[in-house]
């Protein structure tokens, strides 16, 4: 049995270790907000953030999870600081067809909440891990500089 | 307590770890950043792992890093992201890790994972290499300090036995003005696997080269490094002469070898590798 909290509350599942723990969480416990691109680690649709810490979870086997504190996209998005995010990102364009925002929100607030004023060379390197195929990224940027005004305190 | 899914291991301590890989051949998890994609198996199947797993990345024994009589020692599960944030890691090891993967990933991959691994494009390696790096394997009948080039053997070949783990990462002390570079050459700056890198080391003092080191990444098995050519470089007088450079430019022509693959190919690898030596050896801008 391994035990984990998970959006606030503490979970249990017996699935085997070395499942992704991307795959726990579309299949068991149906929180589909985090996609899978490549599952290799190399696009980020699939970031979570364990212990406030962005990571791809794709490549994290549960075995690895016990004890920590997982958060994926349905859980932040009960924030105020998701709030500032949504809005900005809608007002920005940052979101066109929206299979990476999810992914793209949980590095922004990894982020923000790390550096509350990021320069454009900042951001660019904080999502630097999140691909995007549709906005060109300059959206995105634009995006999380506004929120970064906008949200001013938050972070 | 041992929480234990289909022959998987997660001890709370790093002395229980350590016996059970006495008793039982385990595949060790650290970040999994490495494990996780060579073993990858279809969309919503676990990966394939034939052996027993035993987890390592959360034993707080394996994270710890201080400084003992000079030498700097790592522990071997201190990912990229706590590396750069602790005072104690050398600048320019940060400005390699800067340069490896994105964020997501060193918040996961270790440093003795990047060493197990022991790919030919390894970021840490080049760096460890010069800086002498030795690993401390602990066994339940001992602790075995091995040098970092005896250690790796070829790509995804360690000198590990099945009872060991890779506990801490010692550098040996090196001395403050040695001036010290890192290049990494890839296609794109974040998420790309190196196609050539780069790491020297030089001290110079009263105007000779007191101390020379030099590794090679990704043109080889292993990382390229010959003691025998650093040491024609002691004692001579700095900036280097002409001749001098040239030999040992034309030392490491004739032992980097490297191969044409999908990233890059063997005759951009040679020139790019022997240019950063020659760029270190004669840059004034550098330092
Ligand atoms: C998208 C992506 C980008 C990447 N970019 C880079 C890059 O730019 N540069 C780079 O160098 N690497 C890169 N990597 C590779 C990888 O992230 C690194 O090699 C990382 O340091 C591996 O650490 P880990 O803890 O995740 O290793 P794991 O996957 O946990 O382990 C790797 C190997 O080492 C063994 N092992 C781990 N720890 C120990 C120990 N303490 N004792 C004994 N054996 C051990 C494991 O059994 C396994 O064989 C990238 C990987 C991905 C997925
Ligand atoms: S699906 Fe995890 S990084 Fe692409
Ligand atoms: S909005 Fe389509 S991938 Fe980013």
């Amino acid at each position: 049995m391994i035990k984990f909290k998970l959006n606030g509350s503490v979970v249990e599942t017996d699935a085997p270790s070395t499942v992704r723990l991307l795959d726990l969480l579309r299949e068991e416990f149906e929180l589909i907000g985090s996609k899978e691109g490549c599952g290799e680690g190399e696009c980020g649709a699939c970031s979570v953030l364990v212990d406030n810490l962005v990571q791809n979870s794709c490549l994290i086997p549960i075995g690895a999870l016990e004890g920590t504190d997982v958060q994926t996209i349905e859980g932040y998005s009960k924030t105020p600081q998701y709030q500032v995010l949504n809005e900005c990102y809608a007002t920005a364009g940052g979101v066109q067809c929206g299979f990476c925002t999810p992914g793209m929100i949980i590095a922004t607030e990894a982020l923000l909440s790390k550096n509350p004023h990021p320069s454009e060379e900042e951001i660019r390197e904080g999502i630097s891990g999140n691909l995007c195929r549709c906005t060109g990224y300059n959206m995105i940027v634009d995006a999380i500089q506004l929120a970064a005004k906008k949200g001013d305190g938050l972070w | 307590m041992v929480t234990k899914t289909v022959a998987s291991y997660h001890f709370d301590t790093l002395a229980e770890t350590i016996s059970k890989l006495n008793e039982e051949d385990c595949t060790i998890i650290a970040g999994g950043t490495d494990v996780m994609v060579l073993h990858k198996s279809r969309r919503g199947v676990a990966p394939k792992i034939a052996k027993p797993v035993v987890f390592i990345d959360h034993l707080r024994e394996l994270k710890q890093t201080y400084l003992e009589d000079g030498d700097l020692h790592i522990g071997a599960c201190c990912t990229y992201g706590e590396m750069l944030e602790h005072s104690l890691i050398p600048n320019i090891f940060k400005k390699a890790i800067r340069e490896v993967a994105a964020p997501a990933i060193r918040n996961r991959g270790t440093l003795g994972g990047n060493i197990c691994n022991a790919s030919p494009a390894g970021d840490m390696l080049p760096l460890l290499y010069i800086f002498n790096a030795k690993l401390v394997l602990r066994s339940v009948n001992e602790d075995r300090i091995v040098e970092i080039h005896d250690f790796i053997q070829g790509p995804r070949r360690i000198a590990r036995q099945q009872n060991e783990l890779l506990v801490e990462i010692i550098l040996p002390e090196v001395v403050n003005e040695a001036r010290l570079i890192f290049e990494k050459i890839a296609n794109r700056r974040a998420d790309a696997i190196s196609k050539v890198s780069f790491a020297g080391l030089l001290q110079v003092q009263a105007g000779k080269v007191a101390d020379a080191r030099f590794a090679f990444g990704a043109v080889g098995p292993t990382m390229v490094r010959s003691q025998e050519t650093e040491k024609k470089l002691l004692s001579q007088v700095y900036p280097l002469k002409v001749e001098v450079l040239d030999e040992v430019v034309a030392d490491f022509a004739s032992i980097i070898n490297p191969i044409d693959d999908q990233r890059s190919t063997a005759a951009y690898r040679k020139t790019v590798a022997l240019k950063l030596l020659r760029y270190f050896l004669t840059s004034k801008e550098l330092f």
